[in-house]
């Protein structure tokens, strides 16, 4: 029985190993791009993965792992903001000293960092369709999955998410999102 | 479907991936080729497409993260059926149940199998009255009836017993085994009985051949084995009494 029970524990280990390896980057990526502080994405990422370890053994269908994750990160982050303001809080404009300015012809020279600023400045509607999108590990019908929002919603903030992207990085001259301050 | 429709559709465009055989986008991207301007426009948002998920994908991992997360790792031991809370609950719900069981065993009388419970319910049974199988004076009829109905019909009398006249005969049940009752006319309304059991029933019984005496009642009771058989003799009076008729 004792070898049994060790055989099932380290199996169940190992499954655990090869699900972090295979979604802790792009798990934390999400989470950097909800809360663009690398301390909190990685609490997420974290919080993320113990939580499978205590409950994870309820998901029936493996093939829904991954979003599973996506969807429990995605709620400890607005469970987090719900109980802390621990966010900068930051006037449009003083954002906007923070960006360079930027020509179209220089989007490629961007880096994360700039684009991840980028993001902060969107609607915050609009962040996590948009993060989800880029990162590319969702099909549609999954980031409405993960948000628990409507297909159709999904689509139409992703593309006025990357339209209000598109305007902050190129500093084309269109309408800024109405927003004028960031809370935790 | 015009250009601002499919502007906004090609928006969210993810080239290499199964979305964009998806038929809204193939509409889109059909209009594109028609459209010059909005195949320009496409080529650019495409470039743009490209950088911005390079830079979400090259968004760095702290160093250490991986390992942190499985360091704090406590494997999910997942509980068996036995180990589950409600079935650890449902266990000490039936084990309280079988304790009460239990203890209510233990404090019921317990059937006695002694000896004197035996002969308690021989002798008291002959006090309260009783019903002969057969009446007869003729001892050698009262056996005889006795080994047709399955009783010990084997039983030696002591001497004395011999002589005397035979009431009557029955045959009892003790513990679903079966007892002979032999009855002695003594007169004057009064009887001697005898009651032939197998040794092996009465695991208690005497081991010998010397008769004990006990009172039961109003009766005298002497109690003896001999071979395979026990046997208890009851009569009026005292041991001395019943100790006339066991021998001579």
């Amino acid at each position: 029985m004792a070898h049994n029970d060790n055989d099932g524990r380290l199996a169940t280990q190992q499954d655990f190993e090869l699900l972090v390896s295979r979604y802790y980057s792009t798990l934390y990526q999400f989470a950097f791009s909800l809360t663009r502080n690398e301390a909190d994405a990685c609490d997420l990422t974290q919080q993320t993965f113990y939580t499978w370890a205590r409950k994870g053994h309820q998901l029936r269908d493996a093939s829904k792992v991954k979003t599973w994750l996506f969807t429990t990160l995605y709620h400890e982050f607005l469970e987090k903001r719900r109980r802390q303001v621990r966010f900068p809080h930051l006037e449009l404009s003083e954002v906007n000293q923070d960006l360079p300015n930027i020509a179209p012809a220089t989007v490629n020279e961007l880096d994360s960092s700039t684009v991840l600023k980028s993001l902060a400045r969107l609607d915050e509607t609009f962040q996590a369709p948009v993060a989800l999108f880029y990162l590319e590990e969702h099909s549609y019908k999954e980031i409405a999955d993960i948000l628990g929002i409507p297909l159709g919603t999904v689509k139409s903030r992703i593309s006025r998410g990357i339209a209000q992207l598109h305007q902050i990085l190129t500093h084309d001259p269109g309408p800024q999102p109405a927003r004028t301050r960031r809370h935790g | 479907m015009d250009s601002r429709l499919a502007k906004e559709i090609l928006l969210r465009c993810r080239p290499g991936t199964a979305e964009a055989s998806d038929p809204e986008f193939a509409e889109a991207l059909e209009q594109a080729k028609r459209d010059p301007e909005l195949g320009r426009w496409f080529a650019q948002h495409q470039a743009f497409h490209k950088t911005i998920r390079d830079r979400f994908r090259q968004l760095p991992v702290p160093a250490g993260l991986k390992e942190d997360i499985l360091a704090g790792y406590r494997p999910a031991v997942i509980p068996f059926w036995w180990q589950q809370p409600a079935f650890r609950s449902l266990a000490a719900a039936a084990a309280i149940v079988l304790l009460i069981g239990v203890a209510f065993f233990w404090s019921q009388p317990r059937e006695d199998r002694s000896f004197a419970a035996f002969q308690n319910r021989v002798v008291r049974n002959a006090q309260r009255g009783y019903v002969m199988d057969i009446t007869t004076t003729n001892l050698g009829e009262i056996r005889e009836y006795l080994a047709t109905q399955g009783a010990y019909a084997d039983y030696v009398l002591p001497a004395p017993l011999e002589k005397l006249p035979g009431d009557g005969g029955a045959v009892l049940r003790w513990r679903n085994k079966t007892v002979a009752m032999v009855c002695f006319d003594l007169g004057n309304h009064n009887d001697l009985f005898l009651f032939v059991a197998s040794r092996a029933d009465l695991p208690y019984a005497p081991s010998t051949s010397e008769p004990q005496f006990t009172q039961i009642g109003k009766l005298t009771a002497a109690s003896w084995s001999t071979g395979d058989r026990t046997y208890v003799l009851a009569g009026p009076g005292d041991e001395q009494f019943v100790r006339r008729y066991l021998s001579p």
